[in-house]
């Protein structure tokens, strides 16, 4: 079918020139809103929860929205600039990607290798399965009350099996000394969050067609070769996927590393979230809070538009087939 | 013949009469409070709460807490959401910028009588309490931050108590030389509110003052106590590395009883815990020491009772508030009377510093005298609309040049800006 252009309106070349458009006959009949009636309530609940938020957060960017001062006054672009001039806002910045770039990539590596192992058949495997997932279930607080436990430099056990190992001579300092603490909280937000990116992958992997591996052995393809040339192509789009929503999750993370490190040691492990929260509740500025949060939108969006202009055009099957 | 309209008609002026004889209750009963805290020692609130409860039948308690870590920026949060609350903790710290922001009422404006306690309340509590010249709660509980060190490990290697803060690198170097390889258990965690004021009481122990008496900052001027003392806390964690850093005083109480640690800097009352012979190891061998410095001064403070707007718009719940206010924060002084006791927390209330049962519990776990003597030269904060909000600023700065990610002179110096301009926005000058 070819579709032309033509006073303002186009119109389908081929199509019956007595045939009623849709939309007469969907009014007639009354269907016109009838999917919109399924919808309404859904509808309602993005607007009211969603939109609405999205919309005021919006505004009171916009405004000078302080507590501890009368009036709410449009000052249109100065707590985006009182933002960016901050003190914190370039190390927050910088803490946030260094931990969206780390963190990501090895959820979804992680979580591909634990998928492979988990389809393998050994006894329990199911068992296996369901403690896996575990650390995704937890809540961020708990997870991070249990990191402390393993991280802390005094009395957490991830020094003690290394110094009764005789493998360090000292406590090493995982949760005070600046570069350790960024390297520790990612750990700790890897563990929570690979069992989703696994159990995804799982799924992934378990749709290939095993013709398609043992054409590969037939061909003489070793194990890399099968991963590279049979696996990934299939479940790419899945790992692009998780790409994606692990590092908006990791963009956003607050609970955990905010329980874990309180932002600290100084300002190595405070997150553009984490800062967002102080601007609004420690220092009241709820205009600046508004301001960075979709500053924070922003980038993130920045960063799905990056990895999928990225990827190649046919990552998700060929759109006109 | 009555038709079955009129019967019902009857019955119900008949129902509505015997409602109107059955005597009704007082105007205090049935009311509901919301009361908010910071989680120390819950089973000990509640139990209060439980015995107010038990002596005023009409009026119910219901308590949430918060952790202290996170009470101020939930309270924050659920003071600007209007949630339901009526009387909380406040503090010091935040009571300017909370008055301020019309979320707390003058106890004065709405119950005259809380005067008459003002004469047996310490003048330290008194002014923290007060705002405008107006007196905004009761106290919960008053104490300084004190200098706490451990005698056996001293007298072990022959050390004298520090009278400096020069006197304690020294000693801290002697006792590294001899293997402790961290004498001072430091709490550090920019998101206590306690952060900043154990650094003042560091301050005020030197002779040093953060700000002059027209609000300008002194710490940005090189020479100044606060400065040189930031600067010995960055050589103390970074050049030295003698500092361990613990994130709650929960963790120091444990952490000082191992024999690791020989120093450390937190609220008064942690030394009644690190010297609980029913919990710890070491206990006894702990004690206090005037905060070292020239001038051996520290910071006093006091958290409160305090009434909510809220609260204050209905009269029942008003009323009822200050029922329970009263009874946890004055009367015949009770409840205080047993944090003191029991807790080893400290307090404004003049009477109880001659209590026998305070005393007896006192000398426990403290040099009665050496406090009294460190209470003496104690000083209050500068409190102002915008000190909660600037210590928020400022607490990670702290943190930063402690642990030598920032220099001190920037540190100070984005400080002091930031101070004046808040000072500037929030009172023009």
């Amino acid at each position: 079918m070819r579709v032309e252009a033509g006073g303002g309106r186009a119109r389908a070349v081929g199509a019956p020139a007595s045939r009623p458009p849709r939309a007469t006959v969907a009014a007639r009949s009354g269907e016109g809103a009838y999917p919109w009636l399924w919808i309404l309530p859904a509808l309602a609940l993005v607007l009211l929860f969603t939109l609405y938020p999205v919309a005021h957060t919006l505004w009171t960017s916009l405004h000078r929205v302080m507590i501890l001062l009368p009036g709410e006054p449009f000052i249109g672009l100065a707590n985006y600039r009182a933002v960016l001039e901050s003190a914190f806002f370039a190390p927050a910045l910088l803490n946030s990607l260094w931990f969206t770039a780390t963190a990501a990539p090895l959820i979804v590596l992680l979580g591909l290798g634990v998928a492979h192992l988990l389809l393998a058949d050994f006894r329990g495997r199911f068992l296996v399965r369901s403690v896996v997932i575990l650390p995704w279930a937890l809540p961020g607080a708990i997870s991070a009350v249990l990191w402390i436990w393993i991280f802390h430099p005094s009395w957490g056990i991830l020094n003690l099996v290394l110094y009764e190992l005789g493998l360090i001579e000292r406590y090493i300092p995982w949760l005070t000394d600046p570069g350790l603490v960024r390297v520790s909280v990612v750990v700790a937000h890897v563990w929570t969050q690979f069992p989703f990116a696994a159990v995804l992958l799982m799924a992934a992997l378990t749709a290939i067609d095993p013709q398609l591996y043992e054409a590969a052995k037939i061909d003489g393809a070793g194990r890399w070769q099968r991963f590279r040339f049979v696996t990934f192509p299939q479940i790419k789009a899945m790992v692009v996927v998780l790409l994606v929503y692990a590092a908006l999750v990791a963009f956003t993370s607050y609970d955990l590393v905010y329980a874990m490190t309180g932002g600290g040691p100084g300002t190595a492990t405070t997150l553009l979230s984490f800062q967002i929260w102080k601007e609004s509740f420690s220092m009241y500025n709820f205009g600046n809070g508004a301001a960075l949060a979709f500053i924070t939108v922003l980038i993130s969006l920045g960063f799905i538009f990056a990895i999928v202009r990225a990827l190649p055009s046919d990552l998700f099957g060929d759109a006109d087939a | 013949m009555t038709t079955r309209r009129q019967l019902f008609a009857i019955s119900a002026l008949a129902a509505a009469g015997a409602l109107l004889t059955v005597p009704t209750t007082a105007h205090a009963q049935d009311v509901t409070l919301e009361f908010v805290v910071w989680n120390y020692s819950l089973e000990t609130i509640q139990d209060n709460v439980k015995k107010f409860e038990e002596l005023n039948p009409g009026i119910k308690i219901n308590i949430t807490d918060y952790t202290w870590n996170d009470y101020h920026d939930t309270m924050v949060l659920r003071l600007r959401g209007n949630t339901q609350t009526d009387v909380i903790y406040g503090g010091q710290d935040w009571l300017p910028s909370w008055a301020a922001a019309g979320w707390l009422v003058p106890l004065e404006e709405h119950f005259p009588e809380v005067a008459k306690y003002k004469d047996r309340t310490a003048n330290y509590a008194l002014s923290d309490m007060t705002y405008q010249g107006k007196l905004y709660g009761l106290s919960y509980y008053a104490d300084i931050i004190s200098f706490i060190y451990n005698k056996k490990i001293l007298d072990d290697h022959g050390i004298a108590v520090p009278e400096t803060w020069e006197d304690v690198l020294a000693a801290s170097l002697k006792l590294k030389e001899a293997g402790m390889e961290k004498p001072i258990v430091y709490e550090y965690d920019q998101e206590l509110p306690n952060f900043y004021d154990a650094f003042v009481a560091q301050v005020y122990g030197r002779g040093g003052e953060m700000f002059d008496e027209n609000l300008e900052p002194l710490f940005n001027d090189p020479e100044s106590e606060a400065w040189k003392h930031l600067q010995w806390l960055q050589d103390a964690f970074s050049k030295h590395e003698i500092v361990a850093p613990e994130t709650h005083e929960s963790k120091i109480i444990p952490a000082m009883n191992t024999g690791k640690h020989a120093f450390t800097i937190v609220f008064n009352y942690v030394l009644a815990a690190m010297n609980n012979a029913a919990e710890q190891p070491r206990a006894g061998e702990f004690d206090l020491a005037l905060m070292p410095g020239a001038a051996h001064s520290t910071l006093g403070f006091a958290k409160f009772y305090a009434l909510t707007a809220q609260a204050a718009q209905d009269d029942a719940r008003r009323d009822a508030a200050w029922q329970f206010i009263e009874y946890m924060g004055g009367g015949d002084y009770q409840i205080a009377k047993r944090w003191a006791v029991e807790k080893g927390l400290g307090f404004a209330q003049l009477p109880l510093f001659d209590d026998p049962d305070v005393q007896a519990a006192w000398s426990g776990w403290i040099d009665p005298e050496k406090f009294k003597q460190q209470a003496t030269l104690a000083k209050n904060g500068t409190w102002t609309e915008w000190t909660g909000i600037w210590t928020a600023y400022f607490r990670p700065l702290l943190a930063q040049a402690m642990i030598g990610e920032a220099s001190v002179a920037e540190v100070m110096e984005a400080g002091a800006a930031k101070w004046v301009e808040y000072r500037t926005l929030l009172r023009g000058n």
